[in-house]
C-alpha cells in the first residue's frame, strides 16, 4: 500500500520508491530508504503526511508520499 | 557543512563573530558566507557551507559544496551532525566520504542527546572513522575554545575517514541511487554498531504538537503564534525607537544655531540640523526593528517552532513558489516591511528569501494602514473606507500572485520547486545569551552598512524638496511636479498627490504631511516629510481643501498608488542589504513603481466610470 493510504500511528517498513533520480536522492538524504522502519505520525486531508523514522519526524507532502510504497506490520 | 537543522551557522557565527562577509557563490543566486578569526596569533578562514541533506548533487547548494571541497580550496572540513539523530544525520559524513578530504566531526546538539537519554561513544566513533570526533553544543557558547585548539591541530595534521561505504552500483538513473544511498546506510549502522543505540520506541506527538500539527487548529495557533512573536518584537523596538525619535527634536535646535551663528549657508544648516539626525533616527529604529524581529523569530526558529509553521503553509504558499516558512515574513509585513524582509533570513535559499521579499513588498505595512483610513474617510464615509480597504486586501493578493509570477521564474525556477520533504525536529530549549547576540549582531551589522545607503537617498530627496524660503513653490519638487503634471494626470494624479505619491517611497507616514503642505500650504515639505511621526497634520482643513480640489476617483487611484508603491525607504534599504543584491532590489523597486502607475491609471479610470 501506499504511504499515504497508512494511518495514524501505523507502523512498517518502507517497501518501494518510485520517481526519477531526483526525488530517490532527496527522500533517501532525508532517510526514507527501502526497508526502513517507520511509523505513521499523521495523515490528515491535504496536509502532508508526517512519518517517524530513524529517530526523526519528517513531513513528506502528498504527492511525493504517492511514490512511496509501504508495508505495514 | 551540515545538513539543515544541524546548528552549522550557530558555530559559525560563534566562532567569526562579526568578522564576516556575506556574498554569493559566482554565478549562482546562493549565498556565500565567508569569515574569520583569530586563534594564537593564526588567522582562520571559515566558510559556511550551504546546508542541505545530502551530496548528490541535485540542487545548486549541493553541488557549490561538493565543488568547493573538490577544488582543495579548503584545508580542513568540518562536519556537523544532530546527535539526538545521529543515524540520519551521518547520511552527510556517508556522502562525503567518497570526497576523500581531511575532515572532524562535530557531534552538535549533545543536550538534546543527554535530555533524550541517548549516549554516544564519542571515542569508539572516533576509533572506526579515523578522524576526530568532538562533542559538541553549539548554543550554549561554550567548548569553542577547544573546538579552535581541535582545529589548529588538525590543520598540522589533517585526517581522513579511514572508511567508506562500499559503492554500490554507479550511474545516476533511479535505481542506482536508491541502491547507493542503501549501502550508506547499511555503513552508518555498521560504523554506529555499539557507539548508540538507536530508539525504536513508538513516536507520540506531544500535546502541543498534536495542536501544532492539526490542519485547522494548527493554522490558528501558527497565526497566533506569529502575531506574538511580532507584538513581542514591536515591544522590544518600540523603546528604541522613541528614544530614537528624540534625537532629531533634541538635534535641530542646537545645531542649528550653533551653525547659523558661524555663518554657514542655510541650506547647509538644514542638512546638519534636519537631515542627518533624520537619517541617524531613520536607522536606529531600522536596526531596532531588525533587532526586535530577529529575537522573537531567532527564538521560534530555535525552539524549532517555525518547521511546524511551514508545515502547515507549505500548501498555500507553494503556488506562490514559496516555501511554506515565507507565511511568518509575509504576516510580518503587515507590521511593518523592514521586519518581512529582515524575517526573511529563515529562507533556506537566496532565490527563495529574495523572492519573499518582493512578495512581502505587496503587503500593505502598519504605517499605511494608518494613513488609508484617514484620506479615505474623507472621501468615501466609514462604510465606503470599509470597501476600500477590502479592495486593498484583495489587491494584494493578486499582486502577491503577479509578483511570484514574474520574479519567480528566475528566482526560484519550476526544476528547483519541489514538493516539501523536511524534518520537524523536536523542540529545543533556548538558549537566550547565543539569540541575543545574533540578533545583536545582525541588527548592528544593518545599522553599520544602512547608515550611508540612508544618507544618501535623503540626501537626493532633500534636494528635491528644499526650498528657501520654506514655501513649497519653490522647490524643484514642485517644479518638476507641475511640470510633468499632464503625464501624471494620466494616471490619475494631480502634481498634489503624485508628490505624494513619491514621498510615499520615502516614509508611508510622511504622506499625510506632505498632502497637507501640498493643499493646505501650512508647512514646509520639508518639515512634513523628515517630522511626519512627530508633526501632526491638521487632517481637518486637510480633508476640506482635499475634497475641493481632488475627485474621488483621484483619491481612489491615488490610495492604491501609494499603498502598492515601493516600501519606504528603510524597507528598500534592508531589502537590498539582506539580499546583497543592488541589482535585484532595483528591478523589483522599478516594477514596483511601475505597479503603481498603472494600477492608479486603471483604477482612475474604472472609478471614473461609476464615481
Amino acid at each position: 500500500m501506499k504511504l499515504t493510504q497508512t494511518k495514524s500511528d501505523q507502523r512498517g517498513f518502507i517497501h518501494a520508491i518510485s520517481g526519477d533520480a531526483h526525488f530517490a536522492s532527496r527522500i533517501t538524504a532525508i532517510g526514507i530508504t527501502e526497508g526502513t522502519a517507520f511509523q505513521t505520525v499523521r495523515n490528515d486531508r491535504k496536509m502532508p503526511v508526517l512519518v517517524y523514522l530513524r529517530e526523526t519526524l519528517i513531513a513528506v507532502n502528498r504527492e511525493d508520499a504517492e511514490r512511496i510504497e509501504v508495508e505495514t506490520a | 557543512m551540515g545538513q539543515p537543522n544541524s546548528g552549522k551557522s550557530t558555530v559559525y557565527n560563534a566562532l567569526t563573530g562579526s568578522r564576516q562577509h556575506v556574498g554569493n557563490w559566482p554565478g549562482k543566486t546562493v549565498e556565500k558566507n565567508d569569515g574569520y578569526y583569530t586563534y594564537k596569533g593564526t588567522r582562520f578562514t571559515v566558510t559556511d557551507l550551504p546546508g542541505s541533506y545530502g551530496l548528490s548533487g541535485n540542487s545548486d547548494e549541493e553541488t557549490i559544496t561538493v565543488d568547493f571541497i573538490k577544488s582543495g580550496q579548503a584545508d580542513l572540513v568540518c562536519i556537523l551532525v544532530d546527535a539526538s539523530q545521529l543515524e540520519r544525520s551521518m547520511y552527510m559524513v556517508a556522502e562525503f566520504a567518497a570526497l576523500d578530504k581531511p575532515a572532524v566531526l562535530l557531534l552538535n546538539m549533545m543536550d538534546v542527546a543527554k535530555t533524550q537519554k541517548k549516549e554516544i561513544d564519542a571515542k569508539l566513533l572516533e576509533k572506526r572513522l579515523g578522524i576526530p570526533v568532538l562533542p559538541f553544543t553549539a548554543a550554549d557558547g561554550r567548548g569553542y575554545t577547544e573546538l579552535k585548539e581541535l582545529l589548529s591541530r588538525e590543520l598540522e595534521a589533517p585526517h581522513k575517514l579511514s572508511s567508506a561505504p562500499e559503492s554500490g552500483m554507479s550511474g545516476t538513473s533511479a535505481e542506482a541511487i536508491l541502491s547507493e544511498s542503501q549501502a550508506k546506510y547499511r555503513w552508518i549502522a555498521a560504523v554506529l554498531e555499539g557507539v548508540t543505540r538507536t530508539a525504536t520506541q513508538k513516536y507520540k506527538l506531544s500535546r502541543f504538537d498534536r495542536i501544532a500539527t492539526s490542519p485547522v487548529k494548527g493554522k490558528i495557533l501558527c497565526l497566533g503564534i506569529v502575531l506574538a512573536a511580532f507584538l513581542v518584537a514591536m515591544m522590544v523596538c518600540v523603546p528604541i525607537m522613541s528614544i530614537a525619535q528624540m534625537i532629531p527634536q533634541l538635534l535641530y535646535g542646537p545645531i542649528s544655531s550653533l551653525l547659523t551663528g558661524w555663518n554657514v549657508h542655510p541650506w547647509l544648516v538644514s542638512v546638519f540640523s534636519m537631515m542627518l539626525p533624520n537619517v541617524l533616527y531613520f536607522t536606529l529604529s531600522m536596526a531596532s526593528f531588525v533587532f526586535g524581529v530577529n529575537l522573537a523569530f531567532g527564538f521560534l526558529e530555535e525552539i524549532g517552532f517555525l518547521a511546524r509553521a511551514a508545515y502547515q503553509f507549505d500548501g498555500v504558499l507553494s503556488r506562490l513558489g514559496l516555501q511554506g516558512k515565507a507565511i511568518c515574513p509575509v504576516l510580518m509585513g503587515f507590521g511593518c516591511t523592514i521586519g518581512g524582509a529582515c524575517g526573511t533570513r529563515i529562507m533556506d535559499n537566496w532565490g527563495q528569501r529574495m523572492l519573499a521579499m518582493a512578495v512581502v513588498w505587496a503587503v500593505p505595512c502598519g504605517a499605511i494602514w494608518g494613513v488609508i483610513p484617514v484620506i479615505s474617510g474623507m472621501f468615501f464615509g466609514p462604510v465606503g473606507t470599509l470597501l476600500v480597504c477590502l479592495l486593498i486586501l484583495v489587491y494584494m493578493v493578486l499582486m502577491m500572485w503577479i509578483v511570484s509570477k514574474i520574479f519567480g521564474r528566475k528566482l526560484a525556477p519550476k526544476e528547483s520547486r519541489s514538493g516539501m520533504i523536511m524534518e520537524l525536529p523536536p523542540y529545543h530549549k533556548a538558549h537566550w545569551k547565543h539569540i541575543l547576540k545574533e540578533a545583536f549582531l545582525k541588527a548592528w551589522d544593518i545599522f553599520r552598512r544602512a547608515l550611508g545607503t540612508v544618507t544618501l537617498v535623503s540626501l537626493v530627496f532633500y534636494i528635491f524638496s528644499f526650498s528657501g524660503s520654506g514655501s513649497i513653490q519653490e522647490s524643484l519638487l514642485y517644479r518638476v511636479g507641475t511640470f510633468i503634471e499632464p503625464v501624471t494626470r494620466f494616471f490619475g494624479l494631480g502634481w498634489q498627490t503624485f508628490m505624494a505619491f513619491l514621498s510615499s517611497a520615502f516614509a508611508k507616514e510622511a504622506v499625510l504631511g506632505v498632502l497637507n503642505a501640498a493643499f493646505v500650504g501650512q508647512g514646509g515639505l520639508l518639515e512634513a516629510t523628515f517630522f511626519a511621526k512627530t508633526a501632526a497634520a491638521d487632517n481637518a482643513a486637510l480633508a476640506v481643501s482635499m475634497a475641493q480640489t481632488i475627485s474621488k476617483p483621484e483619491a481612489l487611484a491615488f490610495l492604491f498608488a501609494c499603498t502598492f508603491n515601493v516600501p519606504c525607504v528603510m524597507a528598500l534599504t534592508t531589502t537590498y542589504r539582506e539580499s546583497h543584491s543592488l541589482k535585484w532590489t532595483a528591478r523589483v523597486a522599478l516594477f514596483y513603481i511601475g505597479c503603481a502607475l498603472v494600477l492608479a491609471c486603471i483604477v482612475y479610470h474604472i472609478a471614473a466610470l461609476f464615481l
